[in-house]
């Protein structure tokens, strides 16, 4: 069964410990980013593991690829040449410009932790979940936006 | 698909040293060393992290950890160092001991008794930072039910950003039902504040104000409305929904400059406390312990070249108050630290992770398990007694000197120093962001309006040299109108940004107060 990392909006605290339990696992690498939506909100943004990645697409040597089996869109160290082409080609804007180690920032959805990612486990405010296909059907997700403002928000 | 192997890895777990939350983890081993955290679900605070500790595992493990002895960098044998300590005991009048964070009760206990043992006077806490005052209000009953059953809360300060953990009980007491009211005072628009039913933004450092005000208190001669910017006809119709809701809270958090006066502040709440009836709840870093006199009292003794040696117990003095250096310029000081440090002798301290004893928390006193065994070469409080062949005496609690707090001439105090900052001068406040700790995982940032940034033609992520009369500093520009005009935010984490802030010295208790700053801004080229 398929897993993602689902955020509740109206969760997220802002605190970033999402952002530092990838870097502190990743050797600073932030895997996680965050948005800043017009000075009202900060939202952490997480690679979807899209069914049809334009990042795979774009990569020029093949470093990306796709596990069928799991979803997972992983991509390789070794073969990778820190073109930024992925990031450039990701309409989610999820992968960083800059190179760490002359490689791409990429989430593999800390597939060497059995328990699955670390930015899940650390969120302080419970905001990001890790859920299966069949939970995101029965969750409310998409419907609210944490905000600085309160007309940003639709749980009162 | 590589995964941990079990059989190579072991998972110890710890509680959080970062802060008095009392959050969980494991630090996790290989044959190497410290390999990272892990996020114990059954742990009290369920695996959640905040940024702090998910770093943990790069603080334990830092380059810049310190191993032995220094003195000006350079590496210096422990019998050496042990021999000069003697030498200073054997007058014990020329000799001051303080102590910060990073000490167990335990640990200050026998700290104390030492200080008695030896007939050394001159015992304070350095631990400067003004959330020191909030300490009195931690009881040992506390517990998020008390939250739950709460119609009102009050927050004064971001506990999003003090204590993130807390973030979830906060928000889903916010959002459970539509009969409770939540209540943010700041003087920056924080994410805590982005939740609240009614955000009360103050100007900088005028919260003890608002905090009397609330409670029903006469400021005689004080224009309540124009000094917190909060109308008084408002403010009139909170105090009286204050006193009326049923079960309340009032959460306090208190970070580094960010208020004039951190003494008032601590009355405004006891005083708002009385008049409405609910309890105080005070997030905090290290729940610090009394010395027999205020730290003020130890740079008097040194003023009058009667102390010669200083020794301080913990990891923050005197790296992370580098104004007060000048005044301790004549004196010898040692102090223990877990990073490496030029300005001193430096000796290695095993942080609370690794030992054990007992700390107080939010929720009450915690039992320190000392799994993780101290780094190499550092050594522990009770270890450097004994080296030291101190005479200890069992003492319970040190003699504590009960602050007098004249309210009418700190709040005139208040007054004139919130007055508006001279021409192309800004007002430099400090706050707590979770994420910049001790620059591990980034650097910080400093947060300016953006009608200030247009006037200095200044874009997102410029550099700036922040200038105030105790140094300057580079930083990297923010602009939000989180904010107000003539106000920039920096959060005080590393040594460099604390010594821009200016201190006052009380003077009915004595205190020291790191207040906000006066400082000039411009482009870094």
């Amino acid at each position: 069964m398929q897993r993602r990392i689902v955020l509740d909006l109206d969760l997220c605290c802002g605190c970033r410990s999402c952002e530092a339990a990838c870097r502190a696992a990743f050797k600073g690498e932030a895997r996680i980013r965050h948005g800043d939506i017009s000075g009202v909100a900060y939202l952490p943004l997480a690679c979807k593991h899209c069914k049809q990645p334009l990042c795979l697409a774009a990569c020029p040597v093949e470093a990306i690829t796709k596990d069928e089996v799991n979803g997972l869109v992983v991509r390789s160290a070794f073969t990778c040449i820190g073109c930024r082409s992925c990031a450039f080609a990701c309409s989610f804007g999820v992968i960083d410009a800059p190179l760490i180690r002359h490689v791409s920032q990429k989430c593999n959805l800390c597939s060497d932790r059995e328990q699955g990612p670390r930015c899940v486990a650390a969120c302080s405010s419970g905001a990001l979940q890790w859920l299966s296909d069949e939970d995101i059907g029965r969750h409310e997700i998409g419907m609210r936006l944490v905000s600085k403002d309160q007309f940003f928000r639709r749980r009162s | 698909m590589n995964t941990i192997d079990p059989k190579t890895t072991t998972t110890k777990p710890v509680l959080c040293p970062f802060c008095s939350y009392g959050c969980e983890f494991g630090v996790v081993f290989d044959d190497f060393g410290i390999k990272g955290v892990e996020y114990l679900k059954d742990g009290c605070s369920g695996g959640r992290l905040c940024p702090r500790g998910s770093a943990a595992g790069l603080y334990l493990d830092h380059p810049r950890r310190l191993c032995s002895p220094s003195r000006g960098g350079r590496a210096v044998e422990w019998t050496k160092i042990t021999a000069e300590l003697k030498k200073a005991l054997a007058s014990p009048e020329t000799v001051a001991v303080t102590f910060d964070r990073n000490i167990t009760l335990e640990e200050y206990q026998s700290i104390a008794g030492f200080c008695q043992g030896a007939g050394i006077k001159q015992f304070a806490s350095s631990y400067l930072e003004p959330e020191t005052c909030l300490s009195d209000f931690l009881r040992s009953d506390f517990s998020e039910k008390e939250m739950e059953s709460a119609q009102t809360i009050v927050i004064l300060g971001d506990p999003f950003n003090q204590a993130p953990v807390s973030s979830k009980s906060i928000i889903n007491w916010r959002l459970g039902s539509r009969d409770r009211r939540l209540y943010v005072i700041d003087s920056i628009r924080t994410h805590t504040a982005a939740y609240a039913h009614e955000f009360l933004k103050v100007r900088v450092g005028t919260e003890p104000l608002l905090l009397l005000a609330l409670a029903q208190r006469e400021l005689s001669g004080v224009d309540i409305a124009k000094a917190t910017g909060i109308p008084g006809a408002r403010i009139s119709e909170l105090a009286e929904s204050f006193r009326r809701a049923g079960k309340g809270l009032i959460i306090a958090c208190l970070p580094f400059a960010h208020t004039y006066d951190p003494v008032l502040l601590t009355e405004g709440l006891r005083v708002l406390s009385d008049y409405s009836g609910k309890a105080v709840v005070p997030y905090v870093e290290f729940a610090g312990y009394k010395g027999k006199m205020s730290f003020a009292g130890i740079l008097d003794a040194i003023k009058k070249k009667g102390i010669k040696y200083l020794i301080n117990f913990g990891e923050l003095f005197p790296f992370y108050y580098p104004q007060l250096l000048p005044a301790l310029k004549n004196v010898d000081v040692f102090a223990t630290s877990t990073l490496k440090y030029d300005g001193c002798t430096a000796l290695p301290a095993a942080l609370n992770i690794e030992k054990s004893g007992t700390i107080m928390t939010t929720f009450g006193p915690r039992k320190l398990t000392g799994s993780v065994k101290p780094a190499s070469g550092a050594k522990t409080v009770s270890e450097m007694l004994s080296m030291c062949e101190a005479k200890s005496e069992k003492l319970k609690v040190a003699e504590t000197q009960e602050p007098r707090v004249d309210i009418d001439s700190r709040i005139g105090r208040i007054l004139d120093m919130s007055i508006k900052p001279k021409k192309d001068h800004f007002r430099l406040i400090g706050e707590k962001i979770a994420f910049y700790y001790l620059n591990l995982l980034d650097k910080e940032m400093l947060k300016m309006n953006p009608a200030d940034g247009a006037m200095l033609t200044l874009r997102q992520g410029d550099m700036v040299a922040v200038e105030s009369k105790r140094g300057s500093h580079g930083l990297r520009v923010t602009l939000t109108s989180d904010v107000d005009p003539g106000v920039v935010a920096v959060p005080a984490e590393s040594p460099e940004v604390r010594g821009l802030f200016d201190y006052v010295i009380e003077e009915d208790n004595r205190a020291i107060s790191f207040v906000p700053t006066e400082v000039k801004i411009c482009r870094e080229e």
